[in-house]
């Protein structure tokens, strides 16, 4: 290991992320994102009307329009980006990692290397308990910023994977 | 070595009784204010002095009976290789550590403290127990004797295959840097300024607006004088108030400086280095070579006359605390042979300076540009009608921020050698961050489409004590090094920690 060198700057052929290679979410998973966004909106309508039901003046209808217009505009924009950003999300799990990627605007790929894992966890929400959905946790030392979170799965999936990912635990220390 | 026996269950000192009996009756205070507030305020239940003097007294004895039950029911001790604390009189707790899990021991001792002759001692595991294992009262032998144990047991076995018993003797502490009063005068000189007179300024307004609400006639009449006086006055008073300004920074850094670095050492022993340092607090701290997941260093335009650097030790750290501790562990004042000292035992020996500097795009600083010189600019536009003078102001403010833009990219670039990477940063200030590839946790390639468009990339490093970013670099490269760093984690043998 130690005599080990290989320059970045030069190319070698060490194995690639592919972004082809990654495996797609749940189709479910979808669904939630959209009722998420639907509670957004049902949250920002009902403030809306609540204000204009409870203020003391009579409130002009430009405004009540103009806000109006933006509560859309933000739940559309949010339809379209979770609608088109849906297969860019995905992950892969490879020998010695697992990465997850995501993102239209941004698009970001995490790796977490299997030797680096320090416990694994499934979980479901509400949501995901109704869609039989269930999410994978991997915890590194390196905090929130490191703990990579792959929603979506079939509960058979998120099954096998924990599995899969704890034995690799063991297997290191 | 030592005469004190580890093995057999100990309390804190006896002085301690002192420090638990403020350290309840501030808890106390800090849970229970609002109720005191009350009770003054409702000054009829105290019309009767006697049974203020009752109160008091039955507050005091049973704070003091809280005080020896805690003593009392709080001891610890060694038996094989695990740490066990004991305490709690109504909920009792059992806290143990193995003594290997036991990363750092560190000491900390305030005023109160000092004079006792006491001090807090935190254990420091890789788990989240950590927190809970503090000692507040411990006489500075046991503490001595539990420090050395911990460390001996740790070379020892770490150094069982490797080295002879005589050889693990042989591992004195060596004094790495000593601090002087003419060392911390420099430290105290060259720090940023800016920052102490911000806060500085805060601090002031807050009184001012304080003071004001309180005199506020006797306040209108001054500040009505100020404003006649300062509107008649001349540039020489100006420049009196700025020179004025910068003195009171100054000595506001000095004292900064004295309280958190006086008598400031630094120690080697084997591998683990020691931090001495405080003067109203003082700390004692451990860094294990091996719990250091990146070392960063700083110089300024201030520090570069005295050729001085800032240092950090970063550790791997558990969640929450995490800022708080790496505060702790800096060495201000380290001179050019200190940090490359620092660096060859920490990393071994240093060939990134073989490795080519890969710079960071200059689409970076359009990026930086838009962020700080217009959208600020645009923000503020709504008053260049009012007055021909805010035109000059956001040029002035534009080009400013392209000066500084320009300084963040020239200094912003990466080499990597090895399983070595170290970023070069800053914009005035000039700063380092390096670690070892086989500490990362995670690694992130992130672009945005404009950085697709221009085939650029940004990648995040993670380790177990924050993100190294290395912004705007080209596509092929980021995804390269992106490779090379898993590859590199996954082949390591060597633990993170």
């Amino acid at each position: 290991m130690e005599n080990f060198t290989n320059s970045i700057v030069l190319p070698g052929n060490l194995p690639e992320v592919d972004p082809v290679k990654f495996t797609g979410l749940n189709r479910k998973y979808l669904t939630v994102l959209y009722a998420r966004i639907l509670i957004v909106f049902l949250i920002l309508a009902g403030g809306l009307i609540a204000f204009v039901s409870l203020a003391d003046e009579t409130v002009p209808e430009k405004f009540i329009y103009l806000i109006a217009g933006a509560i859309l505009l933000i739940i559309a924009y949010s339809a379209i980006i979770t609608t088109l950003g849906f297969p860019k999300k995905g992950y892969l799990i490879r020998e010695k990692d697992v990465s997850f990627q995501r993102g239209l605007i941004t698009y970001k790929v995490t790796s977490v290397p299997l030797n680096r894992i320090q416990h694994v966890e499934v979980n479901q929400g509400v949501l995901g308990k109704m869609l039989q959905l269930s999410s994978v946790k991997i915890y590194t030392a390196g905090g929130t910023s490191s703990d990579l979170t792959i929603p979506g799965l079939s509960k058979p999936e998120a099954r096998k994977m924990k599995a899969f990912l704890s034995g690799k635990i063991s297997e290191h220390e | 070595m030592n005469s004190i026996d580890l093995t057999t269950p100990t309390r804190q000192s006896a002085r301690g009784l002192v420090l638990i009996f403020l350290f309840s009756f501030q808890k106390f205070v800090r849970a229970f204010w609002p109720l005191f507030l009350v009770l003054v305020f409702q000054n009829n239940i105290f019309q009767n002095q006697r049974v203020i003097y009752i109160s008091i007294l039955v507050f005091v004895v049973l704070l003091a009976a809280h005080t020896i039950l805690y003593y009392l029911n709080f001891y610890f001790y060694v038996v094989g290789d695990e740490f066990i604390l004991k305490k709690g009189y109504l909920r009792k707790q059992t806290l143990s550590v193995p003594l290997e899990r036991i990363q750092s021991v560190n000491t900390k001792q305030n005023l109160i403290q000092q004079v006792l002759d006491v001090v807090t001692l935190e254990i420091d595991t890789a788990g989240t127990v950590g927190k809970e294992l503090k000692i507040h009262a411990l006489s500075k032998a046991y503490s001595n004797a539990l420090q050395e144990k911990l460390q001996t047991e740790k070379s020892t076995k770490k150094w069982a295959e490797e080295t002879t018993a005589e050889e693990t003797e042989k591992a004195k502490e060596e004094t790495l840097l000593h601090l002087s009063p003419t060392d911390l005068l420099r430290i105290g000189i060259s720090q940023n300024h800016i920052r102490a007179g911000l806060i500085i300024i805060a601090f002031g307004m807050q009184l001012f607006n304080q003071a004001q609400d309180v005199f506020q006639e006797q306040a209108d009449k001054y500040s009505n004088e100020f404003i006649e006086f300062m509107s008649h006055s001349n540039w020489a008073l100006i420049t009196f108030l700025v020179i004025f300004f910068l003195l009171v920074s100054i000595l506001f850094s000095l004292l900064r400086t004295v309280l958190k670095y006086f008598d400031f050492k630094l120690f080697k022993r084997a591998e683990t280095y020691r931090i001495e340092s405080g003067l109203l607090n003082k700390r004692n701290v451990i860094i294990p070579h091996q719990k250091v997941q990146e070392l960063n260093w700083e110089t300024g335009p201030l520090k570069k006359i005295f050729g001085i650097y800032h240092l950090v030790f970063k550790q791997a750290v558990s969640g929450q605390n995490r800022r708080q501790q790496q505060q702790l562990v800096d060495a201000p004042g380290c001179l050019k042979h200190h940090l490359e000292r620092l660096k060859s035992d920490l990393f071994g020996e240093d060939k990134l300076n073989e490795a080519p500097r890969i710079y960071t795009n200059n689409f970076y600083f359009r990026r930086l540009w838009l962020l700080f010189g217009w959208i600020p600019a645009i923000l503020a536009s709504p008053f260049f009608y009012s007055d021909w003078i805010f035109w000059g102001a956001a040029l002035v403010w534009l080009l400013a921020a392209a000066g500084y833009c320009y300084l963040i990219i020239k200094k912003r670039y990466f080499r990597v050698k090895n399983n070595q990477i170290r970023i070069s940063k800053g914009a005035i200030s000039h700063k380092w961050e390096q670690m070892e590839l086989h500490k990362i946790q995670a690694v992130e390639f992130k672009q945005s489409i404009f950085q697709k468009r221009r085939s650029l990339a940004s990648l995040d490093l993670m380790n177990a004590s924050g993100t190294i970013t290395i912004p705007f670099i080209d596509e092929k490269i980021a995804k390269q090094l992106y490779n090379y760093l898993l590859y590199h984690t996954e082949i390591s043998k060597r633990s993170w920690m």
